[in-house]
């Protein structure tokens, strides 16, 4: 009886301490001076270097600084981190996957203010780190959204190349003719993913005075009406096809299914990846510029306007002292020109985009030379999807529900605005 | 170790034949003490999973739905804020109506299929086996897998049950998880195929039980199959009809995985449910707080139910 007491007690011992073992990780802060050890979380590590690129550059120029990466899952990434930092145990360098979730993090003050790290001039995509006048992450990497284009399929359907002067009517009017050059082939004029983003970014960043936050969707209506057309015109596969073959926009294009697609800048390297590694087919492939909204941003003489989150770096509000001094020296090295020939190099767009570092971009095997592909990459206004608030997660819920709703063919787009901004007076308010 | 301390007891008889009387009482005293200790220890580790992970939650779930608690930070008192939100909020209607639609649709049509399913398969048929297997394949395969096969079946100008619906000369058929009018109605579908085996099963063990003199004696009285069925079956079968119907009622209101698999609650909100609204609002909007009374709301519904279930058949008893 005694001996089974013994063996009870140590063994609710040692659920205690390796309980206990589980809480607070952040170890002290490191003395003056001597080494520092940072984590970093990264997510899908194995198939996204950028975070061990990053972590590789800055120990290379700071040998007493250790970057350690901390892998989470990247569909629930947001909500990982968010059960870590909760708990106190989140890593010192947060990576922000989503801009959505920096407003989050931010008002439950988990993030350092970071407005003091030096970023260089044209860097790109601050603003989506924007609260109250105040920077809460540094942006390292930004994405645009731009057209691809398959050289081969517009060959065969006899349409030209595009040449950077569209509007969404000569975007629209293109895809009709190119369906119209394909017909009896498999493949389709254009392909658009399903996300609400493939849309509503663009009608939310070319739209002029449109703000989500003011609770006017007003500005949706044409966007989708141009949509709506070119699926009934079968140019495109429509919404309830592509949901129900669940089909990936990698496949349509990489498979040759559609001669454009609306995508964002990410796809570059994974394309290039995938024709290297026969996934793709192998064609000639081109990016062209975002279809503007009108002419007075249209054409290789101005900036067009497009829309596309950075993906940044913030520091755990838990992080002080000389670790603290570590970590903004590391956001401040992965804005910088070297980390971002570095991120070029491995096909990633970084959110500093000179004229070195675009070279280098190019320089990647696999990557199309010609000069209005060269044009979309390095030129663009490209604004946040989003809105920096603290609403932003519950009026893209009532966006997405807008969006199937409407692309399913379920409701018209007129009562769905309708809906939406009623929903937006019942449950979002002022 | 536990083994050795129920032989030991079992080998006392409770009651000793004639026992002293004072150290008879003691005796018994410190038996009964052994044996609660001894039923204690059995549900223990059970109790401590169940203590650990859902009844501290539970609790403090009452407590947050009181608070605007957004995961970070102090949880701030509001009182019944919350739940004024809720009554005014139209999502969280649409979704209350959903969720009773679902159940509307589901409880009886499973009902009926489960049923009619065990009293078929309770059959001396050759290859029963097989079939009872075959029917309680949907409810051990992957939901998700589950709705990657039903998303094509559905899908409406090529799936094959429109197909199939053509070619009986349908026109329109519908456009299933495509259209708001038929979404739900296909998520019900599905759900009853996956559940029927399940809860056939209980039928099945259910129907092992009903008097094989009962049907004897009503066939020798002259009753016919239907009246069998409805004057002996069926009342001896009230104390799993009874269960089967609660945990059908529960399980449709709690309805989460398939809708989130299947159509997310679209298209729009046509399959938007009340736990679906609690997901997005807590895990999507961090508004812990806020999903945290709509749960409390949930957990009422499910306790209003249940308990007006309980009077029924005990009146029904009666």
């Amino acid at each position: 009886m005694k001996r089974k007491f013994v063996v009870a007690a140590s063994m609710a011992m040692v659920a205690t301490l390796a309980l206990s073992a589980c809480g607070g990780s952040s170890d002290d802060a490191a003395e003056e001076g001597g080494p520092v050890t940072l984590s970093m979380s990264g997510w899908s590590l194995a198939t996204t270097p950028e975070f061990q690129v990053l972590a590789d550059g800055y120990m290379a120029q700071n040998p007493d600084v250790k970057v350690e990466l901390k892998e989470y899952d990247p569909v629930n990434y947001n909500t990982l981190l968010t059960a870590d930092l909760a708990a106190g145990s989140g890593p010192d360098i947060i990576v922000q996957k989503e801009v959505k979730f920096v407003s989050t993090f931010q008002e439950g003050g988990q993030l350092v203010d970071v407005t003091d790290v030096e970023l260089p001039d044209d860097i790109g995509g601050t603003e989506a780190y924007d609260i109250d006048g105040a920077s809460y992450a540094v942006p390292y990497r930004q994405d645009s959204w731009v057209v691809f284009y398959n050289k081969a399929l517009y060959d065969q359907a006899g349409v030209e190349y595009p040449d950077g002067s569209w509007t969404w009517d000569d975007f629209a009017e293109t895809e009709e003719a190119l369906a119209a050059g394909l017909e009896g082939t498999a493949a389709f004029g254009g392909y658009q993913h399903g996300w609400q983003s493939t849309v509503q970014g663009f009608a939310n960043a070319q739209v002029p005075d449109a703000d989500i936050l003011s609770g006017d969707f007003g500005h949706l209506k044409e966007y989708y009406e141009r949509v709506l057309k070119l699926q009934d015109d079968k140019a495109q596969v429509d919404f309830n096809t592509r949901n129900a073959n669940q089909l990936t926009y990698q496949g349509e294009f990489g498979k040759q299914k559609a001669a454009m697609l609306t995508m964002g800048s990410w796809f570059v390297a994974t394309l290039i990846a995938q024709q290297a590694a026969g996934e793709a087919d192998d064609f000639d492939w081109g990016i062209a510029p975002a279809p503007q909204y009108d002419e007075s941003t249209a054409g290789i003489d101005n900036v067009p306007v497009t829309f596309g989150d950075p993906t940044g770096l913030g520091i755990n509000a838990a992080v002080t002292g000389a670790k603290l001094d570590a970590a903004k020296d590391f956001l401040a090295y992965a804005a910088s020109e070297d980390a971002a020939l570095s991120l070029a190099e491995i096909g990633i767009t970084p959110a500093l985009l000179n004229d070195t570092v675009v070279e280098t971009y190019f320089e990647l095997e696999g990557t199309p030379d010609d000069e209005l592909t060269e044009f979309a990459v390095s030129t663009h206004k490209t604004l946040p999807e989003n809105p920096t608030s603290s609403k932003t997660a519950a009026i893209q819920n009532i966006l997405l529900d807008l969006h199937t709703a409407v692309m399913s063919g379920s409701e018209p787009i007129g009562s769905a605005i309708d809906a939406a901004e009623e929903r937006f007076e019942n449950e979002i308010g002022d | 170790m536990a083994t050795t301390t129920a032989t030991e007891v079992a080998a006392q008889p409770p009651v000793s034949p004639a026992p002293p009387a004072v150290s008879g009482k003691r005796r018994r005293s410190r038996l009964r003490r052994r044996n609660t200790l001894l039923g204690w220890s059995f549900i223990l580790p059970n109790f401590l999973g169940f203590a650990l992970l859902t009844l501290v939650p539970i609790v403090v779930l009452f407590y947050m739905s009181l608070t605007n608690w957004n995961v970070f930070g102090t949880a701030n008192w509001v009182g019944f804020a919350n739940f004024e939100r809720l009554i005014g909020d139209g999502s969280f209607r649409i979704s209350v109506l959903n969720t009773l639609y679902y159940s509307a649709l589901h409880i009886p049509l499973t009902f009926v299929v489960a049923l009619g399913l065990a009293l078929l398969l309770n059959n001396k048929l050759r290859g029963v086996a097989f079939f009872r297997t075959a029917a309680f394949f949907p409810y051990i395969t992957s939901i998700v897998a589950i709705a990657i096969v039903w998303n094509l079946l559905f899908s409406p100008d090529y799936g094959p049950i429109n197909e199939i619906l053509r070619f009986f000369g349908m026109e329109n058929p519908p456009g299933w998880l495509t259209s708001s009018d038929w979404a739900m109605p296909a998520v019900v579908i599905v759900s009853t195929w996956r559940d029927m085996g399940y809860y056939m099963i209980l039928f099945l063990a259910g129907l092992q039980t009903v008097p094989r003199e009962l049907h004897e004696a009503a066939r020798v009285d002259g009753a016919s199959t239907i009246q069998r069925f409805f004057n002996v079956t069926l009342p001896s079968l009230r104390p799993t009809t009874f269960f089967v119907t609660v945990m059908l009622t529960i399980n449709s209101f709690k309805i989460f995985d398939l809708i989130l698999v299947m159509t997310e609650g679209g298209p729009g909100q046509s399959t938007l449910v009340i736990s679906q609204f609690i997901y997005t609002k807590g895990f999507e909007e961090s508004q812990f707080g806020y999903a945290s009374a709509a749960s409390v709301a949930l957990f009422f519904m499910c306790i209003i139910v249940t308990v007006a279930q309980f009077l029924l058949n005990k009146k029904r008893s009666v």
